[in-house]
Order: C-alpha cells, then structure tokens, then sequence
C-alpha cells in the first residue's frame, strides 16, 4: 500500500470521526408531538419491523385525511435495538421535544421506565401486554388484554373444551420474565379453581431437537401444551412434534398433542416458519387477521396499499397492532381537541381514562372495543381464539373474555 | 530541566522524579487545567437538554469502563470478551442491595458514593476469579474463556428470581446535600459525579503506569518470560489485571445503575462487550487518552447514523430497512476501517498533532 | 428406554450440525490461527442464499443448496483478501475485532434484505413421514442434514490428507516459514481456507434453515453456539470439532432431557455448553484433539 494511499484513508477516517463528534441538527416541525421507540433491528425485530410500518403508515393516513382538521401529528420513530439504555435516550428526546403521549415498545424497557413515566405524568401504550407493565403504574395503557389475561384465558378454553377429567397441560415458555410471568397467573387461576393440572413448566433454550422433551411430555400424559414465548421455537417444537406423530388432528385429540399459545407466538410468521407443522395450532390475539375477511382488514389492506407495503407487512397482525395503537392515540388527541381542551399530556391521559361506556373506542383493527378508566389498564378486552386451518388462520367461535382473570386479581 | 518552565524543546529531564511528573512543562498543566475548568464549567453556560446530558453522561460511564478494558487488554494484552459482564456486576452489586432492603433504602440513597466503591471491589473480585484462567491461557483461549464468563453471567441473571430475572430492579433517587436530586437536575447532578469519578480514575491510571505495578503490565504484555526472568509475577500480573479492569467496570456498572436509575440485563450483553472493545480499539489500545476518544466516537457515531438514517428515510419511502440497517453497517465498517488503516486509533492522530505543536515555534 | 435412545438419537443428529458449523471455524483456524466472530451471520447468508435461489429464482433445491455454497465459497474468499490479508501479522486482538465488525457489517446488509426481520422456511423437497425404529424417530430432513454433514466431513478429511492443496494447508499450519520456503504460497492458503469455510457455513446454514426455519437472529446464534463445541474439540482439529460437536449435543439433548423440569432447573441446555467450556478452558486448555501449544507462567 501506498502512503498516499494510507494518507488518504485517513483523511477519511478523520471525516468520519468529526462528522460524529459535530452536533447533530434537529429538524423542525412541531405541532402535536409523539414519540415511539421500538426494535426495528435486533431481537424481536420480526415484529418490530411492521409494527413501526403500522404506526407510522397511519399518522400519515390521519395526516392527510386531515382527521384532525388542519392539525397534524408527528410522530418520531427510533430504531431501540431491544436495549433500555437506548429506549430511555429516545424517551427522553421525545420529552424534550414535548410530546404529548408516548409509544414503548419491549417488556424490558416498558418496566424499566415505569418510574419515569409515573414522574413525567405521561400516557404510554406499548406493544407489550406483560401484566407486570401495570402495577404500580398509572400512566401504562396496555393496548389489549395482557398476556396473563391471554393465557388464562387460553386454559379457560382448554378446560371447557376438554372431555372427561382433569385437563393435563404444559406450559412452553420463553425463558425470561417475559416468559414466566404469566405463568405465575395461570398457576394462580388453577389454584382458584380452574380444572387442570400444570404438569410442566418447559422453558425452551436454542434447541434444534425437541423430540425428548415432547416424548416426556407424553409420558406424563400431557395433552395441551400452552405456549408463550416467540414464534421461532414454536415452530421448531410443532415441526418435531409432527414428525414424531404427536400433534392432535383434532382439538384435545387423546393420546396426542393440542399446542396452543399466546399473542406472539403466532401468526404469520409461525405459518411462514412451520407451514405445515402449524396446521391446528390454536392462538389468541386481540387483532382482526386478513385471512378473515371483514371491514376492518378490507381498510388495514388498504392502508398498506396507499402506502406501497409489501404484502407480508400488509397482512401481518403486528401490522394492524401499530395501526391500532396510532389509533387510539390519534381519537384520543381528537376527543381532546373536541371538548376544546389544550392537547396536553395531562388532557390526553384524562381523556384515555374516559375512553369507556359510551365513550368506548372501536379501532378497525381489533375485536372488540377499547375501554380504559383507572381501574381498567387494558384497551381491548375481547380475545379472538383462532385455528391454523388450511395455512392460514381462522376463527373459531366468537371472542372470549377471561373469566378467572378477575377471580385471582 | 529546561530554562524555561513554560516550553521545552527537548528532554532535559537530570533525576528519575522529574521523568515522574505528570505535566512536563508549566504550559501542559495550565493547558489541562483549564480544558478541566471548562468541563465542569460548560454545562453551567450552555444548559443542554435532558437527551443529550444523558448522551454525555452515558459517554462517561462508557469512559470508566473503558479505562478499565484498556487495562486488560491494552496495557496488559489480555484480550477480554467479558468486560460488559463485568460491568454488570458491578449494576447488579447496586441491585442486590436494592431487592433485599429496598430500592429508597438510606444506604442506597445517602450512602450512595460507598456503594458505588463497593461494587467496584466486587467487580474486582469477579474480575480476579475470571482472570485465574488467565494464568494458563493465552491470546484466543483465553478471549474465549471471557466469551463464556458472559455467558454465564448472562443465563445467571436470566434464571434467578433474585435479580428479577434480568427484567429492571429499580434504584430510587439519591440524595446529595441539597436533598433529593429531582428529575429535572438527575443527569446534571451525574454529570458532575461522573466527571468527577473519571477524573479521579484517570489520574490513576496515569499514575499507575507510572509505578512497578503499571509498568509490570505493560512488560508482561511485550514478553511475559522477559518479565518472569527479570523478577515480575507474569502469573500474578495478569490476574491483577483482570481485577483492576473489573474494578473500572464495576464502578461503571454501578454509576450505570444510578444514572438509569435501574437494573436490566439488555444492558450488559455480549453486544455490549463488543462495543466496548470497539471504543477501546476506535480510541487507541494501550493509551490513557484513548479511552476518552474511544467512547465519544463511537456513541456519537450512532447518534449521527441514528440521524442520517432519518433523514435518508425521508427521502425513501417505505425503505425503513435501509436506514435501520446503516447502523450496524456503519459500526462495524468504522471498526473495520480504523483495524486496517489506523490500529493505533484516535490516540495516534491526538500524538502526531501533539508533536506537530510540541516543538514549536520551532518545527523539525 | 426409547426415551433414552430418543434422547440419544436426537443428540446426534444436533450434535452432527453442530460438528457442520463448527468446521468452518475450525478450517479457518488452522491454517490461519483466525478466530472468525463473523461465521453466524456466514451460515445465515448461505441459508439466504438458497432461499433466494429456490424460491425467489426458482432454481431446484439440490442446485440452489450447490450454488449457495459455491457462492459463499468465493465471497468468503473475497472477504478474507479485502479484509483479512493486510491483518497478517497485526496482533490477534486486531484480528478478532475486524471479524467482529465483519459480523456487524453483514448484519447491516442481512437487515437490508426482508430476511433481516421476516420469517421464511423452506419449501419441503423431502418426504414428511418420519423415519421411526422402536419408537426412535428422526426426521428425513435430519438424516439427510447428518448425511451431508458426514459426506462433507468426510471430504474434508479426505481433502487435507490427500489433496496437494490440502497438503499445502496443513503445512502452512504447522510451520507458515516452513511452508514458505518449500514454495507454498500463504496467503493463498489463507484464502483457501476461508473459502471452504464459507462452503461449509452455507451448508450448516441451509440445514438449520430447514430443521428451524429461517429466522436470523436464531441462524446468526449459531456462530457463537459453536465456540464451546471447537474449543473441546480442540481448535486445531477436524476430527475434533466432530467428536465435540456430538458430545455437545449429547450434553445439551441429556441436559435437557433429565435436567430441566427437575430440580427447579430450566434451560440447562443453553448454558451447560459453556460450563463445560470453562472447566475444559481450565483443565485441558487445548481440547481434546488440539495441538499442545498452552504454558504455564
């Protein structure tokens, strides 16, 4: 190598350093501020990735259908890599800008500045629906059921739907408190009552083979096993189970496997992993799925279309989650703006609470209405059971709301 | 020493103490003096917002625990894999104390500066047992024996109830003099305090190298049977190494604690470690100086990337992969870069500039 | 019992795909004591490769699976010119972190592509039934991967042994001077040997593709999973890296197997590799199967 060459080279690494050490410039444009902050890379991007999609493709649809009169939102979005240290930067960005409500995004970080919201007296509606998000906690607006409630509810369905005894379960989980949570819940609904037995609690590593682990689930006479954790070893387990045999043709088929799961366990990423393997699988989601067609879908297709998504953003459900939370965000600055308030944090954290009774919030995306007040943290109380039939997921009976879920609280 | 205090033109040093001074020429300490002054001036003139205080005192605790990598694997050669499990020792020596006598505790909220130096002994004495390794491995074993000491950190706090299984333990508000620092005064009181604990290490690892125990490592680095034969410990030295490095990182793990006024695993990860050491290496392995380039380069480069990425998105619609992809891309090309084309990192451009001024007026 | 054999049987057929993506180090290891951070995001570019090829192109699998490790071969190759070849000689710590940043710069061009962030599996091309004997079943998908990882340690094996380049590998491994002066060119062999190790990425990639679907976050953690499987084996040696990468598996599919669920343990199998990695680090610096070249001090 020439010296000039290295000269050069350096000259370049030299630009590189100063252009990272200049202060960078912020752009302009205020009117009503909010911030979102989520993993666009890194883990969980999968449903990172469209979600952002979501929110963002509908604050510009709200934007220019001018929902909000000649107001608009800006609503920044930051690539958070799934580390707190990097969601509470961001947040305290927004803040600085002055927002007026706040979009999170992991379970870690959500808790991790739960004080930090608590003393900014700010509303914030993240996309995790960990039941720990709320406690203690007056300013977190899960925007569905939780996980606990989903999981609850998924042994609700399991045991009404079980013929003869005691229903035998396994819970495969993610080995985290994103994982273990809920379990907690469930073990706490059992002991309240619900028929059934937890026989085993599975927290799953980076496992290619989980044919041990299902054969002894069979020898214990296991007969559902209820997941939480992401789609990736999920499919890894349905894939071995339908090699061995294992999985249930039909709904608590005896001697066989039902898998069931919650939230972020399927859709259609678990399809585009386990085409086949998934066939019966049973999940809960909050979210209306475009493999079921309805008006809602129709506008969440369109949506995606205005904005030139390809159809795997368009179709997925984290897709149509961004776009409830934009919702809900977006009638709630409306309902501020129309009792002729000042859009502040503090008028739309009252307003959120107020979203209940007549006043309930119906989004095109989700099953049922979205009602908060100061007892109520979680917007979508409705759970929709759905079954991979055919590779895409469909509805089965109408929506469910979990009973024990009250019980144990 | 030279007729004139205020500019030396040549090394005109007559006893051992005088190569010991930490400022040669009277010039050099009235320079360091005032960049000191106005460091902890600044933030008094020109208030920034609450993002970028957080940025900058980020970017300091990121300091402490480079200082401290630049130790090991600097002055000591001693490759380490690890160090951001280290640092979470030191975070989670702070947590301890919260989950078991709660997180406003007096201890956690007064005695707070005792606190931050015990879990810089506590990382230390992490740092000594993973160092033991050390004593039989070399070069890549041993960078791999650190590998899986974070491994091992990491499944530890993902499994045990006791640390809340890596999800956030939170850490009240500490007080200081005037009484509880506020939200509003929070990264400006840390600012100080941080600034204050780099100043403090940093003489000392100044100073350090200037001692037996410093040079030590530095011989045990060029040739360990070199130093055996001329009576060092290698052995011993090495160990020792990992433990100052753990004491670094656990004091920067502890102000981390306290800057974000909680305790969460994401924030020690093998990712974490890699960044580390691309501060250490971006800045300059094996000087002090170094660790202070390192860290400023590397989290303003994400902050930069983080903008163009924006601005880029502007311009391409619905191309969000692209912009978000720039920032692993851009950090592992700078790290590509400056290994091929400026190992010796920013320090080396901080030296040559030096020594351009050093002589003058009167130039080579 | 069967639970026990199934136990076993499932152990080695991981196992086997751990000792496939473990030889990539390994060959690179040996010829250029280069530790390569970025081998994860290498398996997960060759099972992109075949995806792409398969179903975006339409290319028949088998030929796509050929392509993609023929393409790996000469990126690979190129990677070790651009980045590696002036590093020759620079101090180790240089070389590890200019593979680390390797590994983020292919992050960013993974995270370019849809498969950065999206799900995607294979088109099945081989028959669903399991094979099953006695209540022991392994998959068509996993045999075959264990075929392929044997056929492909096999020519390894055979390549080093016999082959004049092969030869010539092993010599710049044992003496670079040496070599040298008999001719050999060593940078060459260098570049040889990355180029084989991307080959043999690209087929661990394409297998684990297919048994987990594809997924990069769980492709790309196979580059570390790996490191406690070369260095039990010995970081220097082929036959190693298999015998490891089955007693790895053993352990793992054993742990948990008999572990989890008892004792109130839960994914043992995660990090029981690197205890033991520690204890062999400790114990038996070099492995099993490695070169002595550990001293005390």
């Amino acid at each position: 190598m020439k010296i000039k060459n290295i000269l050069w080279l350096n000259a370049v690494l030299v630009l590189i350093v100063m252009f990272a050490v200049t202060a960078p410039v912020n752009a302009g444009g205020k009117v009503y501020k909010l911030g979102l902050s989520l993993a666009i890379t890194g883990p969980t991007s999968d449903a990172g990735n469209p979600y952002a999609k979501g929110v963002e493709d509908y604050f510009k649809f709200a934007n220019e259908t001018k929902i909000l009169g000649e107001d608009t939102i800006d609503c920044t979005i930051r690539d958070d890599q799934y580390k707190t240290d990097i969601t509470k930067r961001n947040f305290e960005e927004y803040l600085d800008e002055g927002i007026v409500m706040y979009l999170n995004y992991s379970t870690g970080s959500t808790l991790g500045l739960k004080r930090d919201f608590e003393e900014e007296k700010i509303a914030v509606l993240p996309a995790s629906y960990h039941a720990g998000n709320i406690d203690n906690s007056n300013y977190i607006f899960l925007p569905v059921a939780s996980y606990s409630e989903q999981l609850v509810a998924l042994s609700e369905y399991v045991v009404k739907n079980h013929k003869g005894g005691k229903a035998k379960v396994a819970m495969f989980i993610h080995p985290s408190a994103f994982g273990r949570g809920p379990v907690d819940d469930a073990k706490k609904a059992v002991a309240a009552g619900l028929n059934m037995e937890i026989i085993e609690v599975v927290e799953h590593g980076k496992d290619l083979d989980n044919s041990a682990m299902l054969k002894r689930l069979m020898s214990k006479d296991v007969q559902y096993v209820l997941c939480h954790t992401v789609q990736s070893p999920v499919a890894t387990m349905l894939k071995d189970s339908s090699r061995l045999g294992l999985t249930a043709e039909t709904y608590g088929e005896k001697g066989k496997l039902t898998f069931l799961g919650v939230h972020y366990t399927g859709g259609n990423d678990l399809i585009a992993l386990a085409p086949d393997a998934c066939e019966g699988y049973f999940w809960t989601c909050s979210f209306n799925l475009t493999s079921e067609k309805g008006e809602g879908t129709t506008k969440q297709l369109a949506l995606a279309k205005l904005y030139g998504r390809d159809d795997k953003a368009a179709n997925s459900h984290n897709y149509a989650a961004g776009i409830m939370v934009a919702q809900v965000t977006t009638e709630t600055i409306k309902r501020v703006k129309a009792k002729g308030k000042k859009v502040t944090k503090e008028n739309c954290y009252n307003e959120l609470n107020a979203m209940n009774g007549a006043n309930a919030y119906h989004p095109y995306t989700t099953m049922g209405p979205v009602t908060y007040s100061k007892t109520d943290r979680a917007g979508v109380d409705m759970l929709q059971i759905y079954s991979v039939q055919g590779g895409v997921f469909k509805k089965i009976g109408t929506p469910i709301q979990s009973e024990y879920m009250k019980k144990i609280k | 020493m030279s007729a004139n205090s205020w500019l030396a033109t040549g090394n005109f040093h007559t006893t051992y103490q005088q190569e010991q001074k930490t400022f040669f020429t009277s010039l050099d300490r009235s320079v360091f003096s005032f960049f000191l002054l106005l460091l902890f001036v600044w933030p008094l003139l020109f208030p920034l917002s609450n993002k970028y205080m957080l940025v900058v005192d980020n970017i300091l605790v990121a300091i402490v625990a480079v200082m401290g990598l630049n130790l090991v694997t600097g002055f000591a050669g001693l490759i380490s894999i690890g160090h951001a499990a280290f640092v979470g020792i030191g975070a989670y020596t702070v947590a301890s104390f919260c989950r078991t006598m709660g997180d406003s505790h007096i201890i956690v909220t007064h005695f707070w500066p005792v606190l931050i130096v015990i879990s810089g002994l506590v990382g230390a004495g992490f740092g000594a047992l993973v160092g033991l390794p050390a004593l039989r491995l070399k070069h890549l074993y041993l960078a791999i024996a650190t590998l899986s000491f974070q491994m091992i950190f990491q499944w530890v706090i993902n499994f045990m109830s006791f640390f809340n299984q890596g999800q956030t333990i939170h850490v009240g508000r500490v007080f200081w003099l005037t009484g509880k620092v506020g939200r509003t005064d929070h990264y400006f009181f840390w600012y100080y305090i941080i600034l204050v604990v780099v100043v403090l290490l940093g003489f000392g690892v100044r100073n350090l190298l200037k001692t037996r125990y410093g040079r030590c490592l530095v011989a045990v680095r060029d040739n360990d049977r070199a130093a055996d034969a001329m009576g060092m410990n290698p052995g011993l030295t090495k160990v020792y190494a990992f433990a100052l490095a753990g004491f670094f990182a656990g004091v920067a793990g502890a102000l981390h604690a306290y800057l974000y006024r909680g305790v969460g695993f994401e924030s020690f990860t093998l990712h974490e470690s890699v960044s580390y050491l691309a501060m250490a290496i971006v800045g300059g392995l094996g000087t002090l100086n170094g660790s202070f380039w390192g860290p400023v380069a590397i989290k303003f480069l994400d902050l930069q990337v983080e903008h163009l990425a924006e601005i880029a998105g502007q311009y391409l619609p619905s191309s969000m992969n692209l912009a978000t992809a720039l920032k692993p891309f851009t950090f592992g090309l700078v790290i590509v870069l400056f290994l091929m084309f400026e190992p010796r990192g920013i320090a080396n451009w901080w030296r040559i500039a030096k020594s351009y001024t050093k002589l003058w007026p009167f130039r080579y | 019992m069967s639970y026990f054999f199934q136990i076993v049987v499932s152990g080695i057929v991981v196992g086997s795909i751990y000792a496939l993506a473990a030889l990539g180090l390994v060959l690179v290891y040996k010829s250029s004591r280069v530790a390569n951070f970025a081998h994860g995001q290498i398996i997960a570019a060759g099972a992109f490769i075949t995806f792409f090829l398969t179903v975006n192109v339409g290319v028949p699998i088998l030929f796509s699976f050929l392509a993609s490790m023929i393409i790996t071969f000469f990126l690979a190759m190129s990677v070790e010119r651009i980045f590696l070849r002036r590093l020759i000689g620079e101090p180790i710590i240089s070389v590890i972190m200019v593979t680390i940043g390797l590994a983020s710069i292919i992050d960013g061009l993974i995270f370019i592509t849809p498969f950065g962030t999206e799900n995607f599996s294979f088109p099945h091309f081989l028959p669903q039934t399991p094979l099953s004997l006695g209540g022991v079943s392994i998959s068509w998908t996993q045999l075959v991967g264990v075929i392929i990882t044997f056929i492909l340690i096999g020519a390894f094996s055979w390549f080093f042994k016999k082959s004049t380049i092969g030869i010539s590998m092993r010599a710049v491994s044992d003496d670079q001077f040496g070599a040298m002066s008999v001719g050999i060119s060593v940078p060459r062999v260098f570049g040889l040997a990355w180029a084989t190790a991307g080959l043999s990425a690209a087929a661990a990639g394409c297998i684990i593709g297919n048994i987990t679907g594809l997924n990069f976050e769980t492709l790309q953690a196979f580059g570390i999973i790996v490191f406690p499987v070369v260095i039990l084996g010995g970081l220097d040696s082929i036959l190693g890296a298999v015998v490891a990468g089955i007693i790895m598996g053993l352990i793992q599919q054993f742990a948990s197997g008999y572990l989890d669920g008892n004792f109130g343990l839960n994914g043992t199998g995660d990090v029981m590799p690197y205890i033991i990695l520690l204890i062999i680090l400790l114990f038996k610096p070099h492995g099993l199967f490695g070169v002595h070249e550990i001293e005390r001090v």
